[in-house]
């Protein structure tokens, strides 16, 4: 029996594989995305059923261990070679106990975080690939699925029939997911089926729903995790392996969907709950209420409620219903359940918006200072006309450069939708045909329109004149929304030549700085020349009183100096030419030669000894 | 025997949803649809409702979005009739006007084959048109504005008369420009004619500064010289009347010109000899004739 059961596990985990295999080839062939995340399932279910496996091996091996004690007891006269029943006597019970407490959680916890990445992994695969995905050689991939689905199957319910034997208990995991295995298959053949009936995204939705199943699996294996540790021991009774999924077991065996409820209640608890009062009234109720919970879940979308700021769009049929009935405000509304009745929600009062000539960063978004020459956000150039244009040959590649100028614009245009009905059933993508156009007539207006002009005086005018065309041109396409505010927040030369452009201001101003500079000149000039003349006048004006009032004085002088010369003309003058003479030669070096030798000749040398400034005011005659 | 019809019971709900869903399906305001039986198509369907019919595989309902779809081309160079070179990217609004003429032609009904299709009409219209026409039909400040509508509807033509001429099911709404441009390498020659222009304008800027400068010192300068220049003339005529004024005093030396012309002599050698003066005296003249006979230290022969 017990070779049966490690066989029987054996075969699991082969069949598995092998299907597993088979099954990620032929979803990889045929671009099953549903396919794909079974063979992902079948792939955890390998895992699982090698353990298992591996388990069933270690408790073959202490069953064997402990048949061999007992017959060596029993043919032993002394027992006591044996009383000490400790570690070393049975290796394989130790193995076993050791790979329970240690190998069995951390492989639990390892499975946990892969189902969870992985659903996560495959949620984002998912809406990466679901927009381009679709079903090539569907009979293929129906047939082959259909067929895993059934070997599973087989497989599966033969392996689960014999798990319900005593000391079997080890092949339930594994034929476990041998029949959830086989469900999914079916489920995707299922799904193919419909791509194929018309449902193009059957497969897509099968494909998420399974992802969310394998998220599920995982929460579980979580929860099992942690009621692990709080899970009461009874002494004798056999644990269930802690990577044993009841999810699996029960999508894999639904029928025992009331009984696995029970046992893990049992199981968790420590006692029977499965015999209280409330566990057997919802054991018979449960149909009723399963049925009651369709009804309501069916009917509950007969109602709908509309938010503030939101419009419904309300389809009978596929057609808007009749009159102003299609347009649902906010409110609760009714409406015939679905798929009669279906309601398609969408923010009109919403102020919506895009934006023409830039992609926000997140990154600058903080920056306090936004500079022309220092790239705040990814800019696109404009092509701009420029009516100062001088041709330009580029001196290393001697081309001529086109006659214009590029710009760089940020526009955000805000808008609002107006008409529901034009904004939903005239166009399949209004929004992008909306930046469309806001593009369109950016370019359209720059291209005619002058640099200068738009950067300085034109902004404001240009602003308007962009949200009218916008709006005319919205109108000519029946979006049914309303133009609300377009602004050139930003409207600067690229990059590359901002600097150059600000080096035009800074010249401006040298050009004022020069020209102040002068003025201050001129005005220090003007003023010194004032003072100046003023000077000059004034010198003169004094030069004239003391010219006039010396003139007069000695005039009035020399009429009392008269009577004195007639009274004693010589004595009179030399007196005068003595006082005269002392006072001029007061201050002069005076040399004075006295020798009675009128005929000696004297030579004074005035090279070196006399003083320099003996030669003062001398002048040598040149030699004609 | 209770849970077995209960069990029924729901059964039979999920049979006749599924028996609905294979044997049904509705039409929006949004779509059009095409039923194929055994793969040919069979019925065409535009107004939005609920229909009946075989389930799969006898029929099979491929539906399609009537309303108007947006493609946006691909920025593409192109040369203009004056040899330029230009980047120009167009949208086109086009919707499925005859849906058994769109399914078999573009794999299945698919819109992203019809837009490869559309892609390359796009491109070639777009060529032919933009190397009919000069840089400055697409950007020009003069002659108050361009030929750009005019332009966007030669495309349009041309994309028209192709599309219907292969009868595709499908109809062209409107186009537009939606982006312009140039190659890398001639965006760097247009960034150095930018600066280039602001190089002539700097340039321009300072000259204009310095002339403006110069022209202000100029001009006060030649303020501050006629200034200087009254000031002189006033102050010269201002000498000449103290001088006026003090030749009346000359009449007074008159009376004794001897006296005078010895007084001014004296003034006037008292004057010179003020300063700087070495004088080498005679002993033979007053007063220093008094010094005569005295010994003196006088170098010996």
């Amino acid at each position: 029996m017990e070779r049966s059961t490690k066989k029987n596990g054996l075969i699991n985990l082969f069949m598995l594989l092998l299907i597993g295999v088979a099954g990620l080839v032929v979803a990889r062939v045929t671009h099953s995305q549903a396919g794909q995340i079974a063979a992902v399932f079948m792939g955890i279910g390998i895992l699982v059923a090698a353990v298992s496996w591996f388990q069933m091996r270690l408790e073959e091996s202490e069953r064997l261990e402990k048949f061999e004690f007992d017959e060596l007891a029993r043919s032993k006269s002394s027992a006591t070679l044996f009383e000490a029943r400790d570690s070393e006597t049975f290796p394989a019970q130790r193995s076993r106990e050791q790979f329970e407490r240690f190998f069995v959680p951390g492989f639990t916890a390892l499975l946990l975080i892969g189902e969870g990445v992985g659903a996560w992994l495959l949620w984002r695969w998912l809406s990466k690939t679901s927009a381009a995905a679709e079903v090539v050689k569907p009979m293929v991939a129906l047939a082959l699925f259909g067929l895993f689905a059934l070997i599973l199957f087989l497989f599966g319910k033969f392996s689960a029939t014999i798990a319900r034997l005593e000391d079997h208990r080890l092949l339930r995991p594994g034929a476990s997911w041998l029949l959830l295995s086989a469900y999914l298959c079916f489920v995707v053949a299922v799904g193919v089926v419909f791509v194929e009936a018309g449902f193009p995204r059957a497969d897509i939705y099968v494909a998420r729903g399974l992802t969310v199943l394998l998220g599920l699996v995982g929460l579980e294996t979580l929860i099992n995790l942690i009621l692990e540790l709080y899970r009461p021991r009874v002494k004798g009774k056999l644990a269930r392996p802690l990577y044993e999924s009841r999810v699996v077991g029960l999508l894999g065996q639904p029928e025992g969907l009331i009984t696995t409820a029970a046992q893990a209640l049992d199981y968790q608890f420590g006692f029977k709950v499965s015999e209280t009062w409330f566990y057997r009234f919802f054991e018979k109720a449960v149909g009723w209420l399963l049925l009651l919970e369709l009804v309501v879940l069916f009917l509950s979308t007969g109602i709908v409620f509309i938010e503030t700021g939101e419009q419904g769009l309300l389809e009978h049929f596929g057609k808007p219903a009749a009159g102003q009935n299609a347009l649902l405000g906010p409110g609760a509304h009714f409406k015939w359940p679905w798929p009669i009745d279906k309601v398609y929600r969408y923010r009109t009062e919403q102020i919506q918006s895009f934006d023409v000539g830039f992609t926000p960063e997140s990154a600058s978004e903080n920056q306090n200072t936004i500079l022309w020459s220092v790239a705040h956000t990814k800019e696109e150039n404009f092509l701009v006309a420029n009516r100062d244009q001088t041709t330009n040959t580029n001196s290393e590649t001697g081309r001529i450069a086109p006659p214009v100028s590029l710009i760089s614009v940020s526009i955000p245009v805000q808008f609002q939708i107006t008409n529901l009905l034009e904004w939903v059933y005239n166009n399949e993508e209004p929004t992008n045909l909306l930046q469309n156009i806001a593009n369109r007539e950016v370019v359209r207006y720059l291209v005619s329109a002058d640099l200068n002009d738009i950067m300085s005086e034109n902004r404001k005018e240009a602003a308007e004149t962009l949200r009218e065309r916008i709006q005319a041109a919205s109108d000519q396409h029946q979006l049914g929304a309303k133009i609300v505010f377009v602004g050139l927040q930003d409207i600067h030369p690229p990059v590359k030549v901002a600097g150059d452009y600000e080096k035009v201001i800074a010249a401006r101003h040298q050009m004022k700085a020069k020209i102040l500079d002068a003025q201050a000149d001129a005005i220090s000039t003007n003023a010194l020349a004032r003072a100046t003349a003023t000077n000059l006048i004034n010198l003169a004006v004094s030069e004239r009183v003391n010219r006039e009032i010396n003139a007069f004085a000695k005039a009035a002088l020399f009429t009392n100096q008269v009577p004195a010369f007639e009274a004693a003309p010589s004595v009179y003058k030399q007196r005068a030419y003595l006082d005269a003479y002392a006072r001029a030669t007061a201050n002069a070096r005076k040399y004075i030669l006295l020798t009675t030798n009128a005929q000696e000749v004297f030579q004074v040398d005035l090279q070196d000894k006399i003083r320099a400034d003996l030669l003062n005011g001398l002048s040598v005659t040149p030699k004609k | 025997m209770k849970r077995n019809s209960i069990t029924l019971l729901i059964g039979l709900l999920l049979v006749a949803i599924f028996v609905l869903l294979l044997f049904t399906f509705q039409v929006r305001t949004t779509s059009v649809a095409v039923v194929t039986t055994f793969g040919k198509p069979t019925r065409s369907i535009s107004d939005p409702g609920l229909y009946g019919k075989w389930p799969w595989p006898i029929q099979k309902v491929y539906t399609f979005d009537k309303r108007v779809q947006t493609f946006e081309d691909k920025f593409t160079e192109d040369y203009t009739s004056d040899k330029n070179t230009l980047l120009t990217s167009v949208y086109i609004g086009w919707r499925i006007t005859d849906p058994k003429a769109f399914f078999p032609k573009f794999a299945g009904g698919s819109v992203v084959e019809a837009e490869k299709i559309l892609s390359g009409v796009i491109r070639h219209a777009k060529s032919a048109v933009v190397g009919n026409h000069p840089l400055s039909d697409f950007v020009s400040a003069n002659g108050g504005g361009t030929n750009f509508v005019a332009i966007e509807n030669e495309m349009l033509d041309a994309i028209r008369s192709q599309v219907r001429g292969n009868n595709y099911g499908i109809e062209v709404e409107f186009l537009g420009i939606n982006k312009l441009g140039f190659p890398e390498t001639v965006t760097q020659d247009i960034f150095t004619q930018m600066t280039s222009e602001r190089n002539i304008l700097i340039s321009q800027l300072q000259r204009e500064g310095e002339a403006q400068a110069q022209i202000i010192k100029s001009d006060a300068d030649r303020r501050a010289n006629e200034m200087l220049a009254a000031a002189k003339g006033k102050a010269t005529e201002i000498k000449g009347e103290g001088e006026a004024e003090a030749v009346k005093a000359l009449a007074v030396f008159q009376k004794k010109p001897e006296l005078a012309k010895f007084i001014w002599s004296l003034n006037a050698m008292e004057e010179m000899l003020k300063s700087n003066s070495t004088l080498i005296m005679d002993p033979q003249q007053p007063p220093f004739d008094l010094l005569r006979g005295i010994s003196t230290n006088s170098l010996a022969k």
